[in-house]
């Protein structure tokens, strides 16, 4: 949960500003004051949150819940029939599945936090001491007695991702045990629950949260202003920005400690931070399921530079990531000038967030 | 850098002070009022605006650049999960455990809650005791008594456990519910909890107390450690010579770096005395995860326990980081200080006798080594004493000088943002009160007159009141 305290310097500025500003646009006195044309201009942002709650975020998790569903038919089917082309197409669909999950991570706030998704999901590290004992066991393993019996580090994404895959290497089939496939499809039921239950905390005819966000403004418990959700939308991505420059890329980078690295067993870290940022992409502007008000619209509309300036920034932080060699495990020590760049792209995205467009929302009025 | 932010500040607390009421000059740069007199400051200079989930979990914005990067190693400690030893990452959980990462219980730095039917215990825990014999009837005790420990349990039921390791049991929680009618007869429903602890790895005694928590926040708790203890005295009032019913009574309890009783300040009933030894002693009873401070296991002398660690899980570089991570947490500022509504619900909290004991204003002293945190004027609303809630509300748990029925005053700042970080708007220690009306409506013993007033006041009245609270 880190914003850096540049953040917060620039949270006191803008609040500061949007105090000072909002309420002239308040005041009695200034009916009729012609300085104050721009700043008493409320923007409405009902179409940028109503686009961002439907077509990015609640389509995100859809999409999550659909891979999901892909995932656990593969590991299904491998059940069935234990063949190695079937436990490479279980393999395939857990890097699909985590395309989402990692797009995801840049709105990690509301049902995924409140309701112990996140952690049921993406647990690291892996208890692996206690893996092996239920490996070795005779508990019978199913649906319940993951959900029930076994910790968060026990289950997710990263457990399964250790039951398919090793040192980066694609399991083989024949290494498998009986135990070990019971454990892969119990824990996959389990992972699909968790994201069918997330989607539907977001679903318009679920919990519904997505009308939390488009709703902000009076009456609303939870976010009683379009400032504030959009303030929630832009710390989304500060959070995400910063966890990747200064967490996911610098600390197994800066100790060059592989321990440290996530997706370890897949060797999926590249396409993992990359997708962080498609993420950020994504929320930016609009453009996930169908184009539409993303947050560049009011951006460019208050200061079109710093738009075209920030998703070229976006996209060069995508492709600085995309150039550091596979896998990033041994990049961090043998690529070190690559692994910086991206971690200096990544860190111009955060900046950028932070300094500039936080900024513009807390100098800005909204209705 | 630190001088903009403190002229960021200070303008922040200009515009809060001049910007939004329309009856008073708006005039910020000539303005000779004092700053902050709307009280929207909450935390001081340790103050953020934020209204999203990330009102809790900000780090003050008055850190020093050295600062900071010590805040943010603390709050990678904060979040980080332990495992089974052995392990490459964060080895040592348990055996038995509550949790396994700080962050679960204390989500977002915020407030836990009662599990719903369908979930698994997160952030509520049970402490447990025996009968010391010291507290008599009335479960007063003159001098401090720390909790005697259950047999086979120890001061806390922890209900989870490291694969193939039996837990302490747990705890079945069934509500029954009650109508209070207000005088302009509008109807509140308040749910009375029944625990009872099940599953047990051995029988547990039948006279076992028990004492139900959920997880604080743990923002702004630097500024609380920073009240001078003699302000804190200022207000107690243990034998109530002044005759308003109110008595305020510190907690004196055992610190175990300087080896002798000290004024408990933290947690639900003020039995630590300052933020390392709970942060040690949340390690140690929630996760089972020794320190220099506590270096014996949570469940030494019982069966669970395999191989005692022959050196701390917890460094004390990380206790440190940790500690220093809760006690430079931002504080949210107040929303809304010039809503006449507001305004009036201030001035309702205030007649109700309300702040008698959440005391909206303190300034604290000088706490070694955390400078944002010192000479700060707070408004916390709380008096850090203990005060008997009456019978609805006690746990009959005494611990250390708190009673059975006594509980500390808790902090409301923040209180407004909890739906919006925590998602629920449960409250009171173990999240009973369903809203904030219903916490009101608990509070008994010592605030039995300010539930009474309250019940006597009309609608537009309780919704200003909670109005008031809300913007907190």
């Amino acid at each position: 949960m880190k914003l850096y305290k540049i953040t917060i310097v620039f949270c006191c500025l803008i609040i500061t500003s949007a105090l000072i500003v909002g309420c002239k646009g308040n005041n009695k006195d200034d009916v009729g004051d012609g300085d104050d044309t721009e700043v008493s201009e409320a923007y409405d942002a009902s179409g940028i949150l109503n686009h961002y709650a439907n077509n990015v975020v609640y389509a995100i998790y859809s999409d999550l819940d659909t891979e999901a569903g892909v995932l656990l038919d593969a590991v299904k089917v491998l059940q069935e029939d234990t063949s190695q082309s079937n436990l490479e197409a279980a393999q395939e669909a857990w890097v699909a599945a985590r395309i989402p999950w990692e797009r995801s991570e840049a709105f990690l706030f509301g049902p995924v936090d409140t309701q112990g998704l996140d952690p049921a999901l993406d647990s690291w590290p892996v208890d692996r001491v206690s893996l092996q004992k239920v490996l070795d066991g005779n508990d019978e393993i199913t649906t319940d007695y993951v959900k029930n019996e076994l910790e968060d580090t026990q289950k997710g994404f990263h457990t399964i991702e250790y039951l398919l895959f090793r040192e980066g290497d694609k399991r083989q089939v024949s290494d498998m045990t009986d135990r070990e496939l019971e454990y892969l499809l119990a824990s996959t039921m389990n992972l699909k629950d968790s994201t069918a239950q997330l989607a539907n905390a977001w679903a318009p005819n679920g919990g519904n949260f997505v009308n939390t966000i488009v709703s902000a403004g009076e009456g609303n418990s939870v976010y009683r202003s379009q400032s504030a959700a959009l303030q929630e939308l832009v710390e989304g991505m500060i959070t995400i920005a910063d966890e990747v420059a200064n967490g996911k890329i610098s600390d197994p980078f800066n100790e060059e400690d592989t321990t440290l690295v996530e997706s370890q067993f897949s060797f999926n870290s590249i396409a993992d931070f990359q997708d962080n940022i498609r993420g950020i992409q994504a929320v930016y502007t609009g453009n996930f399921r169908s184009d539409g008000s993303g947050l560049d619209e009011f951006v460019s509309n208050k200061n079109s530079e710093l738009d075209t300036r920030f998703k070229t920034e976006v996209q060069a932080a995508i492709d600085a990531i995309g150039a550091i060699p596979n896998p990033f495990r041994d990049a961090i020590t043998n690529d070190r000038p690559a692994v910086q760049a991206a971690i200096d792209a990544v860190g111009t995205v955060h900046i950028s967030l932070q300094q500039d467009i936080f900024t513009l929302i807390g100098e800005s009025k909204f209705k | 850098m630190k001088f903009f932010l403190t002229f960021f500040v200070s303008i922040l607390m200009l515009a809060i002070l001049c910007g939004c009421n329309v009856d008073q000059p708006t005039d910020v740069s000539t303005s000779s009022t004092p700053i902050d007199s709307t009280g929207a400051l909450s935390g001081g200079d340790t103050t953020i605006l934020s209204e999203s989930s990330h009102a809790f979990s900000t780090p003050a914005p008055n850190l020093s650049d050295a600062a900071l990067e010590k805040h943010l190693d603390g709050d990678l400690e904060f979040e980080a999960i332990f495992v089974t030893a052995p392990a490459e990452v964060n080895p040592g959980l348990g055996p038995i455990y509550n949790n396994i990462t700080c962050i679960n219980c204390h989500v977002r730095d915020g407030r836990g809650k009662p599990p719903t039917v369908d979930e698994k215990f997160v952030s509520m825990l049970f402490r447990l005791s025996l009968p010391n014999g010291e507290n008599g009837e009335t479960g007063q005790s003159p001098i401090p008594v720390p909790p005697i420990p259950v047999p086979g349990f120890g001061t806390q039921l922890n209900n989870r456990a490291i694969y193939g390791t039996p837990s302490e049991g747990t705890v079945i929680i069934e509500y029954s519910e009650q109508t209070l009618t207000t005088a302009d007869g509008t109807r509140i429903h308040l749910r009375y909890p029944d625990y009872t602890i099940t599953d047990t790895y051995k029988p547990i005694p039948e006279n076992v107390e028990v004492s139900p928590r959920v997880a604080p926040v743990v923002f702004g708790l630097g500024l609380l450690e920073a009240i001078p203890e003699e302000t804190i005295l200022t207000y107690a009032d243990q034998e109530d010579v002044n005759g308003d019913g109110i008595s305020g009574k510190p907690n004196y309890v055992w610190d175990v770096v300087e080896k002798r009783y000290k004024l408990g300040r933290f947690g639900w009933k003020a039995n630590q005395p300052n933020l390392l030894q709970q942060v040690a002693a949340a390690y140690h009873d929630d996760m089972g995860l020794t320190t220099s401070l506590f270096p014996l296991e949570n469940s030494h002398g019982q069966s669970q326990l395999k191989q005692t660690p022959t050196s701390p899980e917890v460094s004390d570089e990380v206790l440190d980081v940790v500690t220093f991570y809760v006690q430079t947490l931002a504080v949210p500022a107040r929303r809304n200080v010039n809503d006449p509504q507001v305004m009036h619900g201030e001035q309702l909290f205030a007649q109700a006798q309300c702040a008698d004991c959440h005391i909206p204003t303190l300034r604290t002293g000088v706490l070694p080594g955390v400078p944002s945190v010192s000479n700060q004027t707070i408004h916390a609303f709380t008096d850090m004493l203990l005060h008997d809630m009456g019978h609805d509300l006690a746990d009959n748990r005494p611990d250390f000088r708190a009673s059975g029925s006594e509980w500390r005053t808790p902090p409301l700042w923040g209180i407004g943002l909890v739906r919006t970080v925590n998602g629920h708007t449960n409250f009171l220690h173990d999240g009973r009160a369903r809203d904030l009306m219903e916490a009101i409506l608990w509070h008994g013993g010592e605030a039995e007159k300010s539930r009474q007033m309250t019940l006597q006041m009309t609608t537009v009245e309780r919704d200003a009141l909670i109005a008031f609270l809300e913007s907190l």
